[in-house]
């Protein structure tokens, strides 16, 4: 009975190992093909926006502290806005 | 009228139920979930906020996010352009669970079966409403400063009755919370968790900007104004297009490479640390005073991670002109459900502010009957003993604290913030000189160099701490340093930091009955009605949840005995060794 009971846990282990086996190669399969497609969208997307960017002259953000400016505090007046404002995610 | 508040998806996921406007439940699901400061959808959270009500989704009337999902991802995109091509790695690395979930939070909470609105607020806003609406102030001024959110990382502003209006922002990458964060990674250890070491270690370094050379070094770094607003020079960081923060710059700068975690931390990390408190305490009170000067108020709320530094906070009232100052127990990312569900509320939804949507308590935490507990041990096989009734139960604990006995502690509600607070606590005693050395090697496995906190009955307070007078309700929820009065600093060692500070929890009767009676039972026998209070895990655990959550720590760690509801559980009279948590505790 006790080696009837193990047989069976060998095999349900090795079906068990085999589906985590099969889960771990489509995770990395996944994983490759996120890699490439989003290098490509990285070097495509990203990069076509950053030279529009820089023939334009915009910029995200500033990277040195600017001796002569009083401050640094950027106006902000977020106050109480219509309620589909709201139910907006930006 | 229900509503939900949820956060998640950067660090410490949480949810939060208003009944009415009062906050009736609220907990972080790392709590359920044990991985500490878990970001993910706060599922457990809200089944508990549900559960505690006894209602399900569809009874919720209103739900809100703490951010404003899109905005962040153009603040990305817009990160990632600039950046252009250093920033491919992250891009990569960041994109996926962009796509996958954080830009659906609607459809999350959607499948939850809720049919009802989903509202969302600017992040800052939600740390501001977190504080400013569960405050005693009808007004007051509002300094809010963290990481960052969506674009804005320090924001300032007023809050008038149910109206909150923030006015000035400073942007990101430029950001107080962030540097923090940049010289935590840099002194070896893990960003968005251990800020507070940092806090803890720089009392150990030398606090005199004359004399401390980093402190000029780390002025490089940052230009601070006279009205206290900052910019970073982004020469000395990484963090807006890498996986690492500090920049080569920043190490040739202080003089070596990051520190690697576990190795030692040398004199030059001690003043490092002292030179960024120095920098942060700089910062905050020239924004503070200016703040003081734009709005006129007496009064001021803060909000974000930065309001955790308690060795700041307890500095707030003496260096700047307001006279009274408020935050929230939870002040960072976690707190923000609770802000989001309050702003929801009041200004959205123009519900007026009374007395009773103040918070006064931090336990808004799942709790366990005596049932529970009990079905519990026995389904362990646990040997156990039951106090008779609370007056032993008293007794007895303060008599196992007084004869140096470390106990684990578990009443009640779970606290609801980084900080236990005598629901989930360990307890020792502070009179004990070797009471530190203990609870740091043999139960939570932590430096050496980190202090512990006292707990004091509020009406004791003023003849220990040098505390700011009136005592300000912030102190409940251990959000303060005070210094300790000189001539108790020896008879109290275990909760004297090296400078004689003491993050301090006073408490109240009315708040938490047992815990202040016990700590009253404990002076009793020391003449020294105060407590070591810690909180009740190991070093990179959350902090426990259920009976088996304690039951397991105290375990696997140097706890004597826990008390837990009714019950008396010892270490000693059960099976030892469960599993080894020196081994398990990790930053």
């Amino acid at each position: 009975m006790g080696i009837h009971k193990k047989k069976k846990g060998n095999v349900a282990l090795f079906f068990v190992g085999t589906q985590e086996g099969i889960k771990s190669f489509g995770e990395s399969i996944q994983t490759l093909v996120n890699t490439i497609l989003l290098t490509i969208v990285y070097l495509g997307g990203v990069g076509t926006a950053w030279l529009m960017c820089k023939i334009s002259g915009r910029t995200f953000f500033t990277g040195k502290p600017q001796q002569e400016a009083k401050t640094y505090w950027k106006p902000l007046d977020l106050k109480k806005k219509p309620i589909e404002e709201y139910r907006r995610q930006f | 009228m229900y509503i939900l508040g949820i956060s998640c998806y950067y660090h410490d996921a949480s949810a939060a139920l208003l009944k009415d406007g009062v906050v009736v439940a609220a907990a972080e699901e790392e709590r359920f979930t044990r991985k500490k400061h878990d970001t993910s959808f706060p599922l457990n959270a809200i089944t508990y906020c549900l559960k505690s009500q006894r209602i399900t989704m569809g009874q919720v009337d209103a739900v809100g996010f703490y951010e404003k999902p899109f905005l962040k991802f153009e603040r990305l995109l817009g990160q990632h352009v600039q950046m252009f091509p250093k920033s491919l790695k992250t891009f990569v690395s960041a994109m996926p669970s962009w796509i996958h979930e954080k830009l659906h939070i609607r459809k999350s909470i959607k499948k939850l079966g809720y049919e009802g609105e989903v509202y969302f607020i600017e992040h800052h806003l939600a740390h501001a409403a977190a504080s400013f609406l569960v405050s005693p102030f009808k007004k007051a001024a509002i300094l809010t400063a963290d990481g960052v959110g969506e674009w804005s990382t320090t924001t300032w502003g007023i809050g008038n009755e149910k109206e909150i209006q923030l006015l000035g922002e400073i942007r990101f990458p430029h950001s107080l919370g962030l540097l923090y964060s940049t010289i935590t990674a840099y002194l070896g250890f893990t960003v968005n968790n251990a800020e507070y070491k940092v806090m803890g270690l720089a009392s150990y370094g030398d606090m005199d900007k004359k004399t401390n050379s980093y402190y000029e070094k780390l002025k490089q770094v940052v230009d601070i104004k006279e009205d206290g607003s900052y910019t970073l020079d982004l020469k000395y960081f990484k963090y807006h297009y890498a996986d690492r923060m500090p920049s080569q710059a920043m190490e040739k700068l202080l003089d070596g490479p990051t520190r690697k975690k576990e190795t030692e931390v040398a004199q030059r990390h001690k003043d490092i640390a002292a030179a960024l408190q120095l920098i942060l305490e700089e910062a905050m009170t020239a924004m503070l005073k200016d703040l003081s000067k734009k709005t006129h108020y007496q009064n001021v709320v803060l909000g974000g991670g930065v309001a955790l530094n308690s060795v700041y906070n307890g500095k707030i009232l003496r260096n700047t002109p307001f006279k009274r100052v408020w935050i929230h127990p939870n002040p960072s990312d976690g707190g923000s459900s609770i802000g989001v569900a309050l702003y929801i509320y009041h200004t959205i939804l123009g519900k007026k502010r009374e007395k009773q949507h103040q918070l006064s308590h931090a336990y808004l935490g799942p709790a366990f009957s005596t049932e529970e507990i009990q079905q519990f041990l026995d389904a362990r096989g646990i040997r156990y003993s039951k106090f008779k009734n609370q007056q032993e139960l008293i007794a007895s604990t303060a008599k196992m604290i007084f004869d140096n006995k470390v106990v684990g502690w578990f009443q009640g509600k779970m606290e609801w913030g980084p900080r236990a607070l005598g629901s989930r606590s360990i307890l020792a005693n502070p009179c004990n000189p070797q009471a530190k050395e203990l609870l740091n090697e043999k139960v939570k496995h932590r430096e050496h160099f980190r202090p512990f906190a006292p707990v004091v009955c509020a009406d004791d307070a003023l003849k220990y701490f040098d505390c700011d007078k009136p005592l300000p309700e912030i102190t409940d929820f251990m959000l303060m340093v005070y210094p300790i009065k000189k001539e108790w600093h020896k008879k109290i060692p275990s909760v004297t930091h090296v400078d004689g500070s003491g993050r301090l929890q006073t408490i109240s009767r009315k708040q938490n009955h047992l815990y202040y009676e016990v700590i009253k039972a404990f002076g009793k026998l020391s003449k020294i009605p105060i407590l070591i209070n810690t909180s009740f895990n190991i070093r990179g655990e959350p902090i426990v949840c259920t009976p088996a959550d304690a039951y397991t720590c105290m375990m696997g760690t140097g706890i004597d005995c826990l008390v837990m509801g009714n019950f008396l559980i010892k270490r000693s009279d059960n099976e030892q060794d469960q599993w080894n948590s020196e081994h398990d505790a990790k930053d």
